[in-house]
């Protein structure tokens, strides 16, 4: 049965549509086997947390369509044993050709959540559409949420973008993290920057429609020299972590956060404050994943430090 | 043809790094890039120019080119959400200082200038803080009004970014005059093409990807070197 001849099942969740990005238009061929929009191939995730009413934070709204799953909430933080822990799992592996991608996640009034997911995101070598997220991420007053995904791994001709939402009330805090890696460094004679792009874009605004920050970055190996002074150097590692927070919070936090570059561990991190403000953006730079999600974690503890009292515990250590 | 030769001198006048609204105090973050190495000779120079270009035109440029537009059009609104936006994209506390403050400055001198509703409207809400008052945009207005067209104003951008790092670089970098001027000639037969790139893109479409850079400025604004602002 060819592409043609498939009956289409399109999915009735909100489209996930970048074909307006012109980034995009290069990569808008429907692939020649499973459809854009096929089930199992377009994944949706509704979570949202709440205090019950005896006072526990629970994950009470869970809705999810394959290929992601989540199964229940977990309190596995030893630091803060209350916080309900979420992992977020893709019975697909990879991202591949033409998968669409949202995610909702509401975090009620003073509740707070850790979100991650089970293993590094895969975006799969693609050779006709890309691959899209839409995730809408809402924080109401006094609520708290990290979400430190495994780091995303592109693979030779990976088409990917993604659009992240954040709706944090005034007195709320999100840490949202993205870590990037150049690719399948170790597979076969190494891949290293050899995607097509990555288009990310992360914006904040209050619940009244404000906005406060927009960060895009697009990357695209192939039109721009990437491994050069100002852009990633010799670094194959790149972290982002957005703080949406009170200007309270900020202060403290930016105080207590170094901005260094070690040639020794070829590292390097800074920390500036987002427009408006609205919190705080932390970077690094590193050879290798692993150095650069320690620092990633460790400046994920100073900021639950300042807003919850606690550090983050030590990852395990078959992560 | 009278008219042609008072726009270039126009230009010209706007472009200078004379043109009093503080661009010598700027030097990209360079003065930490020499600092640390990452910029040490002619050949890192003229890569460090051009991927701050680079991220100027994607950014600075489209807000330029869509001020200058809305300017021509007569549409306030449009240049107010260019600043707004443009502001909101800009991630670092000393670039929107920068930002600001030769943009407030272009504003005044540009209302001295020209009698334009538009900007004395522009500068009004700079000084209640109601605009941001951002360099990119007070460059699309002015340009506008001085009658030099896009592409003009692309070149006058791009050539205020090179010559803002580069000038800086003959004081904390090993190069001369020679090597400096050979790089923005070089840079010069690049600018066409990341015109066509970015000319057709909305303020939607601003992005900028400098991590590098990102971390110098972040240790220039936590550091206590100063020579240069920036």
């Amino acid at each position: 049965m060819t592409a043609e001849t498939l009956v289409r099942h399109k999915t009735a969740r909100p489209a996930v549509d970048f074909s307006s990005a012109p980034e995009m238009k290069p990569y808008l061929e429907e692939p020649k086997a499973m459809y854009v929009g096929a089930p199992g191939k377009h994944g949706y995730l509704k979570l949202g947390f709440e205090i019950d009413p005896r006072g526990k934070c629970i994950l009470r709204e869970l809705d999810r369509r394959a290929p992601l799953i989540v199964q229940q909430e977990l309190y596995f933080d030893e630091e803060m044993p209350d916080m309900p822990c979420v992992y977020i799992l893709s019975s697909g592996g990879p991202n591949v050709d033409g998968d669409r991608y949202q995610q909702d996640i509401t975090v009620r009034k003073n509740a707070f959540a850790f979100i991650s997911t089970g293993a590094a995101t895969k975006l799969a070598e693609m050779r006709y559409n890309y691959s899209g997220l839409i995730q809408n991420i809402v924080l109401e007053e006094g609520a708290y949420l990290e979400m430190l995904p495994e780091p995303v791994i592109p693979c030779r001709h990976t088409r990917f973008i993604s659009d992240t939402r954040m709706q944090i009330a005034p007195s709320a805090t999100a840490l949202y993290a993205e870590i990037f890696l150049s690719g399948r460094k170790y597979y076969n004679v190494g891949e290293r920057f050899a995607y097509d792009i990555l288009s990310v874009c992360t914006h904040g605004e209050r619940p009244d429609g404000e906005q406060l920050f927009r960060e895009k970055f697009i990357v695209r190996p192939g039109n721009m020299p990437l491994c050069t002074p100002g852009i990633l150097h010799d670094y194959d590692v790149f972290a982002n972590v957005v703080v949406a927070t009170p200007p309270e919070h900020a202060d403290r936090i930016y105080e207590k956060t170094e901005a260094f570059i070690d040639p020794q561990r070829n590292m390097a991190a800074g920390i500036s404050r987002l427009p408006n403000d609205s919190g705080l953006l932390y970077k690094v730079l590193g050879p290798e994943p692993g150095p650069v999600k320690k620092a990633v974690r460790a400046f994920a503890s100073t900021v639950r430090q300042e807003i919850k009292g606690r550090p983050l515990p030590e990852e395990f250590p078959w992560r | 043809m009278g008219k042609r030769l008072t726009t270039v001198m126009r230009l010209l006048q706007f472009s200078d790094s004379a043109f009093p609204v503080g661009t010598f105090s700027f030097s990209n973050g360079l003065e930490t890039a020499a600092h640390h190495g990452i910029v040490h000779d002619a050949r890192t120079l003229e890569s460090y120019t051009r991927s701050l270009m680079r991220q100027a035109a994607y950014s600075d440029g489209i807000a330029a080119l869509e001020a200058c537009r809305a300017t021509g059009g007569n549409r306030y609104d449009r240049v107010l959400e260019t600043d707004r936006r443009l502001l909101r994209c800009k991630m670092n506390g000393e670039a929107r200082l920068m930002l600001r403050r030769m943009g407030k400055k272009l504003a005044e001198l540009g209302s001295s200038l020209f009698d334009s509703d538009l900007l004395r409207q522009w500068l009004g809400d700079i000084r209640t803080d109601a605009a941001p008052g951002t360099y990119p945009v007070a460059q699309g207005i002015t340009f506008s009004l001085a009658g030099v067209n896009e592409k003009e104003l692309f070149c006058s951008l791009q050539y205020g970014v090179a010559n803002m790092i580069l000038s800086a670089a003959l004081r904390c970098v090993r190069v001369s005059h020679y090597d400096t001027q050979r790089i923005l000639f070089a840079l010069g037969d690049e600018l066409p093409e990341l015109y066509e790139e970015i000319r057709t893109l909305s303020t939607d479409d601003m992005n900028a990807f400098v991590p590098e850079a990102d971390i110098l400025a972040s240790l220039h604004e936590k550091g206590n070197m100063r020579m240069f602002m920036n």
